[in-house]
């Protein structure tokens, strides 16, 4: 990157990687990997000026039409299969990449070439200022402060919770079980959602072929959000993945459900009601009592936890050593990664992952 | 009856003495001791921790905290002597003729016995040099018997450890001869973080070698829960966790929980620190804080080496010791211990 400005938002998507910062200056993202659907936005090639990079190398500056370019501020970025989305503070939500599902928010154009695309939508049609956006594989979800959530995209597995499986094309509302629920939290990385409300009620949606939403009903697709009833205690953070689901509580405890690697050793392979992972496994101990996971992150078959004193945790399919820990094998209990520094926040993606770092100063 | 000598290793001596050294009792001219003794050497029978302070070599200590165990014992109020009737002839003024009196028997007091404990065993537990400081574990009587137990637990010591850029000696401490002087100004906390952090991750790998367990059975995921992943038999010094606590130019200190280590171990550690910083490094001070159960809480300075605190210690610190004993010992009893013993630690 290059610039002395501190990254405040990272997303990995299938083999890209979005960083962003809150600056005020001009550039305020940078993407690097595979930019096959444009899902970096337009990257003019040096060689050729009329042509764009088909792969990124290096993080480069994504420019975004910005109608204040010195005054808004990128809050957030998110990253799905072959699409973007980048939350600003004033100017809505802007999306770029393949939108051959709707994903995008834009209509569906028949045989659009995606690549070397120069169009940036913005979206900014909603009932409150957007919070937060979470993509999904080849859907995307906003969740706005009013507490609603609006999703677009492919909703074959009902992922898009709209109550029918068809693609959508406009950011729409969701309704089921949480409406008027005031939401603040949703997440979503494959074909499965998950969203947290304000009481700490878990409610969940999309594909459940994994048993992910198994204790509410036996159908394997269910496209209107449920009430997950699991009396676990009041859920903070929730985090969704291919195959596998992880909460936080607000006591700080982890519970892991679904199929897979799910961090309870090699026997666990699939639960349908959440199995929680002792914390003597994230550090805590008698020496020291106060440890307690922070933040949970779901990649596509990977865990991640950090703790409150900066430590990270990973677990799961280690994909071309993704998870870090020196080892290419795979690893079925939570196991702490040496990091020279502070963690503050870690992306998880399908082969990748991406973790800020703050230096212990 | 012949004048046979008994004395030096001829076979008779040999047998005279054999069955006291071997019951534990004393010789059978004696007299038998008493049982308030007996029951006072009861209660010593687990471990303590002292803190050793820097300068004194380790035997020193363990000998001080004898010596002044054993003047206290001795100084404690005998039980009154035993008396007996004797028949004694009677006085000049009377008839002629015996007479019982009741009389002490000299032959049980202080003064012709000698002092009631003339030895404790007491045994130490992992050793600090001369330099260093810090928590001691010894162990009284039937507790060197627990800390052979606690040693095959293999459990982590914590040390503090400060040290100085700009110097190299000869053996690596601020007291040895001075091998080269260097610059430090470009020395910075982050890179100092990083250096550790790469210590840290060679020997977490080293640390799952030497514990022999395949990460992807359901026993090794057992094994962690319980925090119990660490090589129990013979190992190299393993370094399981090392962070930075302060760190002021040209000074830092590090916190370093390890496995197996020796206090020089550490000071080398503090050297290649420096050496990987392009700068050198000597070490100021190694400083026991944890050994085990015992933390500095539970280390009895030198103004507390009396009979009451290490009394007071030692009932402190049973419950901790016998619950770590038995979560290690629980897992591997039964199993193929690799490398530690399986027999029963707690009688």
């Amino acid at each position: 990157v290059g610039t002395a400005l501190s990254i405040t938002s990272a997303a990995c998507g299938y083999g890209f990687t979005l960083l962003s910062s809150d600056t005020t200056d001009i550039t305020k993202v940078w993407g690097t990997g595979l930019n096959k659907d444009s899902q970096l936005g337009f990257q003019r090639s040096i060689r050729d000026r009329t042509k764009g990079y088909e792969y990124v190398l290096e993080p480069s500056p994504i420019p975004l039409p910005l109608e204040e370019p010195q005054k808004t501020r990128v809050l957030q970025v998110s990253c799905g299969r072959a699409h973007s989305l980048i939350l600003t503070d004033s100017e809505g939500v802007f999306t770029m990449g393949n939108n051959s599902y709707g994903q995008c928010g834009r209509k569906v154009v028949e045989d659009e070439v995606y690549s070397e695309s120069h169009l940036i939508h913005q979206l900014n049609d909603f009932d409150s200022r957007v919070v937060q956006v979470v993509c999904g594989q080849d859907h995307s979800l906003f969740r706005t402060k009013k507490g609603a959530v609006f999703a677009c995209g492919w909703g074959a597995d009902g992922q898009t919770g709209l109550g029918h499986y068809n693609i959508t094309s406009v950011p729409t509302k969701l309704g089921g079980d949480i409406a008027g629920v005031n939401i603040i939290q949703v997440s979503s990385y494959g074909d499965c959602c998950l969203a947290v409300s304000d009481e700490g009620d878990l409610f969940g949606w999309g594909n459940s072929e994994y048993l992910q939403l198994a204790s509410v009903t036996e159908t394997t697709q269910v496209n209107v959000p449920r009430h997950l009833p699991f009396k676990i205690g009041k859920i903070k953070e929730a985090a969704c993945g291919g195959t596998g689901n992880i909460v936080l509580t607000e006591e700080g405890s982890v519970f892991v459900w679904g199929y897979g690697i799910l961090g309870k050793g090699p026997n666990l392979t699939e639960t349908a009601v959440p199995e929680m992972i002792p914390p003597s496994l994230f550090g805590w101990s008698d020496f020291s009592p106060d440890v307690r996971v922070a933040r949970v992150r779901c990649g596509l078959s990977h865990f991640a936890a950090l703790t409150n004193r900066g430590e990270l945790f990973v677990w799961g399919k280690n994909l071309r050593g993704c998870l870090g820990i020196g080892r290419m094998e795979d690893q079925y209990f939570p196991w702490r990664v040496t990091i020279p520094g502070e963690v503050v926040d870690v992306a998880c993606g399908v082969d990748h992952m991406v973790s800020m770092v703050k230096s212990f100063m | 009856m012949e004048k046979t000598k008994q004395w030096g290793w001829s076979p008779q001596w040999r047998k005279c003495c054999r069955g006291r050294k071997r019951k534990n009792t004393l010789h059978p001219h004696k007299e038998r001791q008493h049982l308030p003794v007996a029951a006072e050497q009861n209660r010593q029978r687990w471990l303590f921790a002292v803190y050793k302070p820097p300068g004194v070599a380790w035997n020193r200590v363990r000998d001080a905290v004898e010596t002044r165990l054993l003047r206290e014992l001795n100084a404690a109020p005998a039980w009154p002597p035993r008396s007996r009737i004797r028949f004694l002839p009677a006085a000049s003024a009377g008839p002629p003729g015996l007479v019982a009196v009741r009389v002490p028997v000299l032959a049980e007091h202080r003064l012709v016995r000698g002092p009631r404990f003339t030895q404790l065993k007491i045994g130490a537990g992992h050793r600090l040099d001369v330099k260093a400081s810090g928590v001691f574990v010894l162990g009284v009587g039937h507790g060197n018997k627990i800390l052979s137990h606690l040693y095959n637990c293999h459990l982590s010591k914590v040390y503090t450890v400060r040290g100085q850029f700009g110097k190299a000696t000869k053996d690596f401490s601020d007291t040895g001869k001075l091998i080269e002087k260097t610059t430090f100004d470009h020395i910075t906390r982050e890179k100092l973080e990083r250096i550790l952090a790469v210590i840290q991750g060679t020997n977490h790998k080293a640390l799952l070698m030497h514990s022999n367990i395949d990460m992807k059975t359901q026993e090794a995921y057992e094994l962690a829960v319980k925090g119990l992943i660490r090589p129990m038999g013979k190992s190299p010094p393993i370094i399981t966790a090392i962070r930075c606590l302060q760190f002021a130019l040209p000074e830092f200190q590090l916190e370093i929980h390890c496995l197996h280590e020796t206090q020089q171990y550490l000071r080398k550690i503090v050297h290649e620190i420096g050496l990987e910083l392009k700068s050198s490094a000597v070490c100021t001070q190694v400083r026991r804080t944890r050994d085990g159960v015992f933390t500095l809480d539970d280390a009895l300075l030198r103004t507390q080496w009396n009979l009451q605190s290490i009394q007071n210690a030692i009932l402190n610190c049973q419950l901790r010791v016998k619950t770590e004993i038995e979560k290690t010992m629980s897992h591997w009893d039964g199993t193929c211990a690799p490398g530690g013993t399986s027999t029963s630690p707690l009688g």
